[in-house]
């Protein structure tokens, strides 16, 4: 059995002739270092099952931005104005005389 | 990731390497700066005919005839000759290159209008996955119509809108879908969006969106209808009750509201059978009525704010009306509310607008804007591409260039920030073009703005008339060596003898053969000049 590489196509016909595989018949001494947990504390549930979540990410802020502002907010008023500075249901309607 | 610019070691380079994880589309796209459509054929000998697209897969051209009552489509080919001298380039293209059936072969000839009806010729939507094609017949508008049967006033009526679904390979129509006496915005496919295989269509006259489904036999199904009823079996619900007292009870009814309510439907327009709001404009006020009450758990503030912001405005928010859907999922839809004034004007900057977010399934209003909130415009700054819904299917629709994929054009729009004097009006500027049209831009890879600079005015994705001028449009490359690649001049090839009349070019650009179509128009009856661009 020659090269494991030896018939695909390459540039030079002489490339990888020299490489020599493992022979199946006589296992290798070397086994690779294996390492196990030494706590359980990071495994997951039994039950997991990961998905992609469905929403797409425009609606996912959506729908956050929602929730953040149907939780009844706190009387005092220094949270009011959220760091994009504009976030009222406010209509601006009223600045222009009927 | 190549090294050179010669197409020859780009095709070397490609056999060896792989490109970044993520970007085999764009480093296949590159083979675009080779590949371009630098040879002009001015004044191919062409049918007589409205020249609308090409599909987004490139298969056929949609063209319409010059009385609007007839579908031609054609196949896109490639000019053929042959040549036995030694060497080809130095010749000149046979004189059939200069006929237009050189480079496309025609399917068929379908009549889709009667006698007094026009096909709209801004009308086409293509669904990719099964080849139909949508396209929309109507009669005349008329102006001043009567609100009857629960129409509004001031809205336009049309006494027929067929909306045909055609099987594009054959023109054979599938299903027909019919409104009578209502008004759908059709030009530019401003009143429909499409989705996979959902549909959108905004009923104007009678405030209602109609979702319907392309079934892949190519029936047109009614899903439901939006407007004066949310889920399917409420008016079941509601005849069936007692009628017109009742007041819906999904909101938290303060007692202010329903004397409220009550004075306020005086001043409407409502009929009599619905004296009471109902349908998504309920939805709509009680969405708006819950925020401000959650905004303050003090009681008296509480009402304060809510006469302020709620009840002084309550009439303004009555007389909202639908003025454009698209989806932003199969669920989520993308209201547009403004005054009626404002339906069917051009202008529609001085009219307030709201936006609002709409889940089908639910039927629950998600979220509501007015359309200056920065909070609407950074959305849609950070994910403009979720707004460019398309379907699944299409590979090359992600790619075109939005301001959330491409940093050219995030440049340009930050520029454009920068630029402006009133941010409030800046973002007034950028929200109005929410919601989308669909199937607007057109999928060239020339109009990648990583691949090309070229000015805007005079030529984009869009599929818009423009000004047409006598110099020839350039496409430079923005890579090194950022030179001109290849340009685009529409009209004869002497330019134009006469340069009084105003003209207008229209582009058309295969999505992905260096091939288009350049048409210039000056008065409406005279026949156009098409050039034909494309790679020698």
């Amino acid at each position: 059995m020659g090269s494991v590489l030896g018939d695909w196509p390459s540039y030079d016909p002489h490339n990888f002739s020299q490489l020599r595989p493992s022979d199946p018949s006589t296992p290798s001494k070397m086994t690779p270092t294996t390492y196990q947990p030494t706590h359980n504390r990071t495994l997951p549930p039994p039950d997991q099952v990961i998905t992609t979540e469905t929403k797409n990410i425009l609606l996912r802020h959506i729908y956050q931005r929602a929730e953040e502002k149907l939780r009844p907010k706190r009387a005092a008023p220094e949270h009011l104005l959220p760091e994009h500075g504009c976030k009222q249901l406010r209509a601006s309607v009223q600045d222009t005389p009927c | 990731m190549f090294r050179s610019n010669n197409i020859v070691a780009r095709i070397f380079e490609r056999q060896i390497r792989t490109p970044p994880p993520g970007t085999s589309v764009h480093c296949a796209r590159r083979f675009y700066e080779n590949l371009v459509p630098s040879y002009t054929i001015y004044d191919v000998e062409c049918p007589d005919h409205l020249f609308r697209k090409f599909t987004d897969d490139g298969q056929y051209l949609i063209c319409f005839s010059r009385n609007h009552q007839e579908l031609i489509v054609y196949r896109p080919t490639w000019l053929s000759f042959s040549c036995t001298e030694e060497d080809c380039d130095v010749h000149d293209l046979p004189p059939k290159a200069k006929k237009f059936d050189s480079f496309f072969t025609q399917l068929y000839c379908v009549s889709l209008a009667s006698s007094n009806e026009l096909i709209c010729k801004d009308f086409f939507l293509y669904m990719e996955s099964n080849r139909f094609g949508l396209f929309a017949t109507s009669t005349a508008q008329i102006h001043d119509a009567p609100a009857v049967g629960g129409a509004i006033q001031g809205v336009p009526s049309i006494e027929k809108i067929t909306f045909h679904l055609l099987r594009l390979e054959d023109g054979v129509v599938l299903d027909e879908k019919v409104f009578n006496d209502d008004f759908v915005n059709l030009a530019h496919n401003m009143g429909v969006f499409l989705y996979d295989d959902l549909l959108a269509i905004v009923s104007l006259r009678y405030q209602t969106v109609h979702i319907l489904q392309i079934r892949d036999s190519g029936n047109l199904v009614d899903v439901r209808a939006i407007g004066a009823f949310c889920r399917e079996d409420d008016e079941l619900f509601l005849n069936s009750n007692a009628p017109s007292m009742g007041i819906r009870d999904k909101s938290k009814q303060h007692q202010l509201t329903e004397n409220h309510v009550e004075n306020g439907l005086q001043q409407s327009r409502l009929s009599p059978e619905n004296a009471f709001v109902s349908g998504i404009k309920q939805r709509l006020l009680s969405f708006i009525f819950r925020g401000i009450w959650n905004e303050e758990t003090n009681h008296t503030l509480r009402v304060q704010y809510l006469k302020k912001k709620f009840y002084f405005h309550f009439q303004d928010y009555i007389d909202l009306i639908i003025w454009k859907v698209q989806f932003l999922d199969r669920h989520h839809l993308l209201i547009k509310f403004g005054s009626v004034d404002g339906a069917v004007s051009r202008t529609t900057d001085h009219h307030p607008a709201f936006f609002a977010v709409y889940n089908m399934e639910t039927t629950d209003i998600v979220a509501f804007y007015q359309n200056n909130a920065d909070e609407l415009y950074l959305l849609f700054e950070h994910f403009c591409d979720h707004f460019h819904t398309t379907s699944k299917n299409s590979l090359y629709m992600n790619f075109i260039s939005s301001h959330s994929n491409n940093i050219h054009t995030r440049e340009q729009l930050r520029s454009l920030r920068n630029k402006a004097t009133s941010s409030s009006q800046f973002v007034k500027k950028m929200l109005a073009s929410l919601p989308i049209n669909s199937q607007a831009l057109s999928p060239s890879p020339y109009f990648d703005q990583s691949l090309y600079r070229f000015d805007e005015k005079l030529i984009s994705a869009a599929d818009r008339h423009r000004q047409s001028t006598d110099h020839p449009i350039k496409f430079i490359l923005r890579r090194p060596p950022q030179t001109l690649r290849f340009k685009i001049k529409p009209g004869p090839e002497g330019g134009n003898i006469d340069n009084r009349t105003k003209k207008i070019s229209s582009f058309l650009f295969h999505p992905f053969l260096p091939f288009a179509l350049s048409i210039q128009q000056t008065l409406f009856l005279q026949p156009s000049a098409v050039n034909v661009h494309f790679r020698r």
